[in-house]
């Protein structure tokens, strides 16, 4: 799929989340599930396997975020999935999460932990992560295990990495 | 007509009167050869001489056989010594008859034909065999002649083909030493640029030898470092993992938003 059209759909979702009142929920929602994808090859292969019916597809959307996201969130989502487009679901809901951020002015910054951070703890992160990019981030929080212990931020390109399962990569590598 | 003269001989074809006036010269000198012998140039045999010899005797008024019988009774007698002694000189002139002609000198007459003998043979060998003789001598002195000139100049066209062959040969020494010499030179030249090739190869191959040793060291250190460093980096992250607790993770969450509010 190209970039157009990844951005086409990725307006859509803004436009119709921007249209539902709360873009910041929305884009947690829409973060979880893209994680849940990246996270899952055999959830994304399923969404993309155009051999299986639309209905079916739409089902295990429906099944799997019913009752847990906004339904304009789930119909976005089954919209994509029945268009065919799943291999592209990650792309299009990062790209509409950095743009619904980009409406309320803020930066969207991933943070991945090896725990849950508090409310407090991120809180002050954001008030960090603000001072030192000078930019107002929003966090999302995506809990790692495979990190050891630490946290790594990613916003944009630009990568804040102080997790214990890279400085033991680095010290592998000085060896 | 000529004669036809062939090689190592002669023959002539002569005419019919001139063979029949040879053939009557050959039948003549042959009647002269065998009519002049001694036995019929003297004229008598032993037998005809007693026969002579009997026939002129003469005694007691009667000749010849008649004469020898009385002359022997009255020899017999003894009586009459003429008639012994006449006896006598009769028996030596038979025992003279018997006696052999001497062997050396032989008979006047015999000396007279056989000189004519010799001379018309002579005339005729001076008239006919000589010249031929002399034309076959010479014919086979010619042929010699040539053949000694043919042998001669095949003698010297050997001895120039030997001469060629001689040169040819040491033309070809001169040239088997100089191809000795050459390869000679090339097996020289090749042993040495072998034995160079070798030295070097032999240089080559203990350079990479000793590379393949330091490379198969390094290796092995590299090897035994990153084992040794796996199983540091295993024990460390083991250890680690274990000892991160709750306390242990909010510290270092609290640790990295410190760190990250202080790049400003």
């Amino acid at each position: 799929m190209s970039s157009d059209r990844v951005s086409s759909y990725a307006e859509a979702f803004v436009s119709v989340v921007q249209a539902e009142g709360d873009l910041a929920a929305a884009e947690n929602e829409l973060f979880a599930v893209a994680q849940a994808l990246a996270g899952s090859d055999e959830l994304r292969e399923t969404l993309s396997d155009r051999r299986i019916p639309a209905a079916r597809r739409q089902q295990i959307v429906e099944d799997l975020l019913g009752g847990q996201a906004a339904e304009a969130t789930v119909a976005l989502v089954s919209m994509v999935v029945a268009a065919g487009r799943g291999s592209d679901l990650v792309r299009i809901i990062e790209t509409a999460v950095e743009r619904s951020a980009s409406l309320r002015n803020k930066a969207v910054a991933e943070v991945r932990s090896a725990v849950a951070l508090s409310d407090d703890q991120q809180q002050r992160l954001a008030g960090a992560l603000q001072r030192a990019t000078g930019k107002d981030v929003t966090v999302k929080v995506i809990v790692d295990p495979t990190l050891m212990g630490g946290v790594v931020t990613r916003i944009g390109d630009e990568v804040i990495d102080g997790s214990v399962r890279t400085r033991i990569n680095q010290l592998r590598e000085a060896f | 007509m000529r004669a036809r003269i062939q090689y190592g001989g002669w023959a002539r074809r002569p005419s019919r009167l001139r063979r029949r006036a040879f053939a009557g010269a050959l039948v003549l000198l042959a009647a002269l050869w065998f009519g002049t012998s001694p036995v019929a140039a003297a004229g008598e045999t032993p037998g005809s001489c007693i026969v002579e010899k009997i026939n002129a005797l003469e005694f007691g008024g009667q000749r010849g056989a008649e004469a020898l019988h009385v002359l022997e009774e009255t020899a017999a007698t003894h009586v009459d010594v003429g008639a012994e002694e006449k006896f006598a000189s009769f028996e030596k002139k038979l025992a003279g008859c018997l006696e052999a002609p001497n062997p050396i000198i032989p008979e006047v007459t015999e000396i007279i034909w056989g000189g004519i003998a010799f001379v018309v043979l002579l005339a005729l060998m001076q008239w006919k065999l000589f010249p031929a003789v002399k034309r076959g001598m010479d014919r086979r002195a010619e042929k010699i002649r040539d053949d000694l000139d043919a042998a001669e100049t095949a003698r010297t066209e050997a001895l120039e083909v030997k001469a060629g062959y001689e040169a040819e040969l040491a033309d070809a020494r001169a040239e088997a030493g100089r191809i000795v010499d050459a390869a000679r030179t090339d097996a020289e030249r090749v042993r040495a640029d072998l034995v160079a090739r070798a030295e070097g190869e032999a240089v080559e191959m203990r350079q990479r030898a000793d590379l393949d040793v330091e490379t198969a060291k390094r290796q092995a250190l590299s090897d035994l470092q990153s084992e040794v460093s796996a199983i540091v980096i295993g024990a460390a992250e083991t250890v680690i993992g274990q000892n991160l607790d709750h306390d242990a993770q909010v510290q270092l969450i609290e640790s990295y938003i410190d760190d990250v509010g202080s790049q400003n």
